[in-house]
């Protein structure tokens, strides 16, 4: 009987701020430290190891140390790019570490006659066959499957493994309605596993016709919508697979890496000195010691304004009770008294969404590649590109030319700008 | 001036022709009678009958020898002076100076008339949204005249395309989905019985050089097509109201269930959970209904199960909001019900419709409802949610709200039935638009014409003798009720064919 863990969005180089840097990287560890210790045969990463495709170095290290120490172990690791970690001229990091051989992407076909063929790579040990499509920015990955050689792979004999990190139009969950998905029926039948990443839950699903597909998840977490949801009670983790000839037994291995107090506060009807004095109330009762604090403030105030609930003073109160993070989402916190913008959403790339979809109307532009939800995907790219800082030790020139190249490819502007 | 005959006499609604011999008028021909100015009345031809200046007794002496083989030889003097043929049509234009109104008049005695040309009909001005038809028909000849009908006007006020059997209706739809393509900007959602609507095997919507702006949902998709799976928790007790018929006691408990388990309700239900002072025998029935009307149970090892894989406790929990999504974005969507039960497939329509009927009202209250694209829903067999009887004994569904209230909303029917009938005059009168089909059904034409935008009373004969594809548009938008003949769908779509296909250029695979 042989073992593969599977594992995605790892985002490692999202958090900023410290104490959760090091929970992101925590996260990593342990879940590759149960790895060698399950003594898997091999690793899948369906995408998004990274956050970026070029991200803090800091991290980079030590996710690397540890790969290092798992590939010393005799296992293998075998990605994809996905969203974040992807690059258009194979230059990401994933591309840096696949050619150093401290992992294998398994994402390599040809396109013949608008025919996308893929090849598969075999897992020395035990023969397990391995391919799949990478992401790209804006679900543009959708092209690849519109062409994919389905017969040919499903023809393959052997143990099979598809790989992607794209949400399947079956299988979203109700909250991510609005994500870009890929449906089941454009996928390769007859795998006996497919490897998913992109999509932020845990889940596992047999549809007929195809072998099991699973998404696990991401180890922790990129943005403060996942740590919510993780507050909230699910599990964050990885899976496990036994199988022989055909996969045998699936398991979730759970990772917790802290404990997590999610507090909802509705200050609908309140003022907002009412709602302070009512968390104030609440925080007497909780015990918050090394925990990860998520606080959901939403409602509309019926007096005083949204900055008067203090979110300093709220933060300091917290850490002074021994919290070793606080979030505050005060997103959906709207006041009587001050003009009223509608925030329906609950984290920051849904607002920026919204608020590009609401205002693409009044743009008067000619560009069928800047209109409707084309522009406003390009938008909500080219603004989550543009917002990576600087690095540490990177001149300022040599930034500005890195984002400009950034914004040149984000906007297919290649032709433009490059002469060749 | 091609003149085809004469205007002898009659009166407003009903002016008798004589027909010029060599002349074959048919039904339905529509015809012009030129009056001083730029001045001219349209008349169509209601009725053909024989004339005859010999009388009776003499024609049938006359007839009656030439049978027996006395008098091969014989025959009328100057025949086409004695024996001829007076139609009888309704005047149902005036066109003064480009601009056509009802008439009022009656057209010079004895004045000539003559077949209608393409540059006679050239008020019939393209309209904003243009929905294509199909194309002018005068008796069975083809004019080069477009037929278009304000696509947001005529959707939400509901169209009504009543036909039996074989007379072309679902070419008429798909000619008119195609249209729709064209334009952009409509929400259509397509319940499709007979799977005939998106082209799995043949040339139809996906052919459509838009096709990006059509979603197909089919529980057997083809590559590239949604699965049409949905979510037990999509599902809540009003989805049922008028669809499915449940007892008092039933209705309690279903409500009760939902109150007490929210999205989990019917997966509790199935489970057999009990629930307070609702009898054991009341949620049997209710769990041997969901398994004989919507094919769900829980199998001997506990699991959840759906005959005809339509309802999923796992997967398929984004299918609704995704086609509302479409809809809202202008799409046509096409849902393959094809494999479901008659039952099931009006359930699903009850979902969604309920749904985009819900965000249509809350978008009006908001004021955004301009914003949003006009809606239309489609619908085979339309009297199984708007026909009397079912209103009656199961109360208002979603369909027939929608008939009566929609407008308001900006959502329209497009109902397809061959019993007219069985809809109640109320509803029927909210359907503004009505494409008619030929009908061989005398009672059905007679509901027809009564329920019509325009005064069809004198068109029985011609409904009757609509041939596949020829139809009447009578619409509250149309200034009188228009023959057209609808093209064949792969006739139409030819000239698509032939365009050149954007190179979309060589792809790079990363």
């Amino acid at each position: 009987m042989y073992k593969f863990a599977h594992l995605a969005d790892c985002h490692i180089g999202a958090q900023k701020y410290p104490e959760l840097k090091e929970l992101e990287m925590n996260a990593f560890k342990k879940c590759m430290d149960r790895c060698m210790v399950e003594k898997v045969d091999f690793i899948v990463i369906s995408g998004d190891l990274f956050h970026s495709n070029l991200p803090n170095m800091g991290a980079v290290k030590e996710a690397v140390e540890k790969m290092k120490e798992v590939r010393d172990q005799g296992i293998p690791i075998y990605l994809n790019y996905g969203s974040h970690d992807y690059s258009p001229n194979e230059t990401s990091i994933i591309d840096l570490l696949n050619s150093a051989g401290l992992i294998q992407k398994i994402v390599e076909g040809e396109v013949k006659d608008e025919k996308l063929k893929l090849k598969f790579f075999q897992d020395p040990a035990t023969g397990a066959k391995l391919c799949g499509i990478s992401a790209r920015k804006m679900g543009l990955e959708s092209s690849y499957y519109d062409a994919l050689d389905r017969e040919s792979l499903q023809n393959e004999p052997g143990f099979k493994i598809f790989v992607f990190h794209s949400a399947i139009t079956d299988f979203k969950p109700e909250f991510l309605a609005e994500m870009d998905s890929i449906p089941l029926s454009l996928f390769p039948r007859g795998f006996n596993y497919y490897a998913g990443g992109h999509v932020h839950l845990h889940s596992e699903h047999h549809p007929e016709g195809y072998g099991s597909l699973t998404y696990p998840g991401p180890l922790f977490g990129s943005y403060s919508k996942d740590m919510e949801i993780s507050a909230r009670g699910e599990e964050r983790g990885f899976y496990l697979v036994n199988f022989q000839d055909e996969v045998k037994e699936i398991e979730f291995i759970p990772l917790p890496v802290c404990k997590y107090e999610y507090m909802y506060q509705d200050a609908y009807g309140k003022n907002a000195i009412q709602v302070q004095n009512d968390l104030m109330d609440r925080f007497e009762k909780i015990d918050v010691e090394k925990k990860v604090v998520l606080l959901k403030i939403r409602g509309e105030l019926s007096g005083g304004k949204t900055s008067n609930i203090d979110s300093r003073t709220i933060k300091d109160i917290l850490t002074r009770k021994g919290a070793l993070y606080v979030g505050i989402n005060r997103h959906g916190l709207t006041s009587r008294e001050q003009v009223k913008v509608k925030i329906t959403e609950s984290d920051i790339p849904s607002i920026e969404k919204r608020l590009f979809t609401d205002r693409v109307g009044d743009l008067n532009i000619s560009e069928a590649k800047l209109q409707k939800n084309n522009g406003i995907k390009l938008a909500v790219e080219l603004l989550r590109t543009l917002r990576e800082e600087q690095k540490l030790n990177e001149k300022k020139k040599d930034y500005e030319e890195r984002m400009k190249n950034v914004a040149i490819h984000t906007l297919h502007l290649e032709e433009v700008f490059y002469e060749n | 001036m091609d003149v085809v005959g004469q205007i002898i006499g009659g009166g407003v609604a009903r002016i008798l022709i004589r027909e010029k011999s060599g002349v074959k008028l048919e039904m339905g021909d529509l015809l012009l009678v030129d009056e001083t100015g730029d001045n001219s009345l349209i008349l169509q031809v209601t009725d053909l009958q024989y004339h005859s200046q010999v009388p009776q007794s003499m024609r049938e002496l006359i007839s009656g020898m030439k049978l027996e083989g006395l008098g091969a030889s014989l025959d009328f003097m100057e025949p086409e002076l004695r024996n001829y043929i007076v139609a009888q049509a309704k005047a149902i234009l005036q066109v003064k100076d480009g601009h056509s109104t009802i008439p009022k008049s009656l057209p010079d005695f004895f004045n000539s008339v003559r077949h209608v040309k393409e540059d006679d009909l050239k008020f019939l001005t393209k309209p904003d949204n243009p929905l294509y038809v199909g194309d002018v028909r005068s008796g069975s000849k083809i004019l080069d005249s477009k037929v278009y009908v304000n696509a947001r006007d005529a959707i939400s006020h509901h169209i009504l395309i009543p036909a039996t059997t074989g007379r072309g209706k679902s070419n008429l739809v798909k000619v008119m989905l195609w249209s729709l393509l064209d334009l952009g900007g409509f929400g259509i959602l397509v319940l499709d019985p007979h799977d005939e609507y998106y082209g799995r095997n043949e040339k139809c919507l996906k052919d459509h050089p838009q096709s990006e702006n059509l979603v197909y949902y089919s529980s057997e998709a083809p590559p590239g097509a949604n699965s049409l799976i949905i979510n037990l928790e999509s599902i809540k007790p009003h989805h049922f109201s008028g669809i499915v018929s449940f007892s008092e006691a039933q209705n309690d408990a279903v409500n009760l269930a939902y109150h007490k388990y929210g999205k989990n309700w019917i997966i509790k239900i199935l489970e057999g959970v009990s629930l307070p002072n609702v009898k054991e025998t009341t949620l049997s029935v209710l769990i041997r209904k969901f398994n004989t009307i919507l094919g769900i149970y829980i199998d001997d090892k506990g699991n959840f199960q759906s005959r005809n894989r339509l309802f999923s406790d796992t997967a398929g929990e984004s299918t609704i909001k995704d086609i509302i999504r479409s809809l809202e974005n202008g799409k046509i969507v096409v849902i393959d019900t094809s494999r479901l039960m008659g039952s099931v497939e009006l359930l699903v329509g009850s979902i969604i419709t309920g749904t985009i009927f819900n965000k249509y009202q809350r978008y009006k209250a908001e004021n955004l409802l301009r914003e949003k694209p006009v809606i239309g829903i489609v619908i085979e067999e339309a009297p199984r949610v708007l026909g009397g009887d079912v209103i009656a004994t199961q109360g208002h569904n979603v369909y027939s709200t929608i008939a009566r209230e929609g407008r308001k909303f900006n959502i329209g029917l497009i109902g397809i039935t061959q019993l007219v009938s069985l809809i109640p005059k109320t509803i029927l009168a909210n359907m503004n638009t009505k494409i008619i089909l030929g009908n061989e059904m005398a009672q059905e034409r007679s509901e027809i014409m009564a329920s019509a935008s325009q005064d069809l009373s004198d068109d029985n004969r011609n409904i009757a003798s609509l041939d596949k594809g020829e139809a009447i548009v009578s619409s509250i938008f149309t200034r009188f009720a228009v023959p057209i003949k609808t093209p064949f769908f792969d006739e139409f779509i030819e000239d698509y064919s032939n365009e050149e296909k954007e190179d979309k250029g060589k792809m790079a695979f990363i």
